[in-house]
């Protein structure tokens, strides 16, 4: 037990998708200015990511493994997380239209994140077992909403100061992303 | 030809496809599978010979989980993984063992931890602590051991003597169970 | 001959991947920690963007438009997963090195971008100058980043094994915060504004 709350939090602290593993970071930039539109894509990347290890797990270790195809883990993966995605768009879209609003053009876009697809390789090299997987799974992305909530209250008050002309907008973003990834480091030497 | 739209054909493109990249990775796997075996076995033996330097070429006993390494076909003793949770991350450590089971030495592997402080495991004058100790040794002097920590460093320090002397006891256990 | 040129151009500083277009960030910030890598990866990226630009204008009037993206995709993971094969068996040190990141460049969203928004409507010949273009442009992107980031983070300067020099005083005392993740974020953001402070303007 103890070890999968090692896992969860290493993964969404210590080892923080964004701050740590440079995952994630296109919609961390772009998506990070409005603290709605942050909580939405966090929740659905949370969502991705989660059931895309579920799916992608059992395949490698089922499917790849016994036949020697690892090498082929990359196209499956990325063809899985695909189609998953638009399964959950359409799903969203049929039972909750209001929820499919708000999470809007996000969706499509988590395909190309490098987070899910970071994720799905991960837990295969870490050797997760199935939970250690789905547990790593919401540690990343739980994580990964917590930085972009983070991320875009502090940029909701930056569009209110005045940094040089220079750094308005994304420069001034990457440096508040340094002093959020300083702050982090003060969780290594938790997991003991 | 055209691109039609509607009916099979895109599901019959996407297939096909598909099966051209199988059959181009399928045909790259072929090429680069014993590369890549040689590759690793490298690896395994540039790790091995920072330990036993006189060292020409290596087995692997698999049932135990063990590295022989071997000069003109003689083994020179024993060699095994530990691993063990540091301040940041899990750390490797190889642990070399002489014919009468001694510690010979050992290496870190694989560290995450702190530039300047925890990283310093990996210099030599923590490591050089270790050849030679018993393994009741093998824990922090403050802890009626041998070995030093480093300085402001504990955690990291301690991490590494934990897992070496379980992995060696771990070791020499399932050894016994055998002969 | 004209297109070609300006299209070969135009990846280079107009449209430069990571600077303009603030794409594929990820592989440039995680990996640019020593010459080596940057030297690497943009070769193995170059090498995946000229093929997938290549094979998808080659194939751009037969392609459904239904199944696009998947094919596209499909695409660029086969060649991807090539290189990290080549890779792991020909320069298993650099494979090492770059890890995870080489696979991860089937999502990053440059190839996949310009597969969508050039190669699929652009002349073969238009396609191999946009991708040696954009190639280039993330090459010195990535170069450049991890020039500073080796230097202040180690003090020295290597490449390929051999030791080119090291910077007086910072040798013994680097500040090694250049090479964590944090450091990566304050080179990119100051490089950024000082592009900006010189009149070129970014994509926003």
């Amino acid at each position: 037990m103890s070890n999968l709350i090692d896992i969860f939090f290493g993964m969404a602290l210590v080892n923080n998708l964004v701050l740590v593993k440079f995952l994630g970071l296109c919609p961390f930039f772009g998506v990070s200015k409005k603290l709605g539109s942050a909580l939405s894509m966090g929740v659905a990347v949370l969502l991705v990511i989660v059931v895309a290890s579920a799916v992608t797990w059992p395949i490698f270790h089922f499917l790849l493994v016994p036949y020697g195809a690892e090498f082929m883990r990359t196209v499956i993966f990325i063809l899985v997380i695909a189609s998953l995605v638009q399964i959950i768009e359409m799903t969203i879209k049929r039972t909750n239209l209001t929820l499919y609003n708000a999470l809007g053009i996000y969706l499509p876009l988590i395909t190309t994140n490098c987070a899910v697809l970071g994720i799905t390789f991960i837990n295969i090299d870490q050797a997760y077992t199935f939970s250690e997987s789905i547990i790593a799974a919401l540690g990343a992305g739980a994580g990964f909403t917590l930085v972009l909530i983070i991320m875009s209250g502090i940029r909701e008050r930056l569009d209110m100061a005045d940094p040089p002309l220079a750094f308005k907008g994304t420069p001034i973003a990457f440096i508040t992303a340094m002093f959020l990834g300083l702050c982090f480091l003060a969780f290594r030497g938790i997991i003991r | 030809m055209g691109t039609r739209t509607n009916g099979f054909f895109p599901v019959i493109f996407l297939t096909l496809i598909v099966f051209i990249s199988v059959a181009a990775l399928t045909l790259t796997d072929a090429i680069t599978k014993d590369k890549i075996e040689l590759a690793k076995e490298d690896e395994i033996a540039r790790m091995l010979i920072t330990l036993f330097p006189q060292m020409d070429g290596f087995t692997y006993d698999e049932q135990n989980d063990l590295y022989i390494p071997l000069a003109e076909q003689q083994p020179l003793g024993h060699a095994f993984m530990a691993e063990q949770s540091g301040y940041s991350g899990v750390i490797s450590i190889l642990v070399g063992l002489e014919p009468d089971t001694t510690l010979r030495g050992i290496r870190i592997i694989f560290q995450q931890e702190t530039p300047g402080l925890g990283a310093k495991i990996v210099e030599s004058f923590f490591l050089q602590q270790f050849p030679g100790l018993a393994v009741d040794d093998i824990k922090l002097t403050k802890e009626g051991g041998k070995v030093d920590a480093i300085t402001g460093a504990t955690t990291s320090s301690s991490a590494v003597v934990e897992g070496v002397r379980k992995a060696i006891l771990d070791k020499l256990n399932q050894l016994g169970r055998e002969t | 001959m004209h297109s070609f040129t300006k299209n070969f151009l135009r990846g280079i500083i107009r449209s430069n991947p990571t600077f303009i277009l603030l794409l594929g960030l990820c592989p440039t910030l995680a990996v640019s920690t020593s010459l080596d890598n940057a030297v690497g990866m943009s070769v193995a990226f170059t090498c995946v963007l000229l093929a997938s630009n290549i094979i998808i204008s080659l194939i751009r009037n037969h392609v459904p438009v239904r199944v696009r993206i998947p094919v596209f995709i499909v695409i660029i993971a086969t060649l991807v997963t090539i290189v990290d094969l080549m890779l792991q068996g020909f320069i298993p040190a650099l494979s090492k090195s770059l890890g995870m990141y080489i696979p991860l460049i089937v999502v990053n969203c440059i190839i996949l971008g310009r597969a969508e928004a050039f190669a699929s409507k652009n002349s073969t010949t238009n396609s191999i100058a946009d991708a040696l273009g954009i190639g280039i442009g993330f090459a010195w992107a990535m170069i450049l980043i991890s020039l500073i980031r080796q230097l202040l983070g180690t003090g020295k300067l290597d490449l390929f094994g051999r030791h080119l020099f090291t910077v007086p005083g910072l040798g013994d005392n680097p500040v090694a915060i250049f090479l964590l993740p944090m450091g990566a974020f304050f080179v990119i953001g100051v490089l950024l504004a000082l592009f900006r402070w010189m009149g070129v303007s970014t994509g926003e």
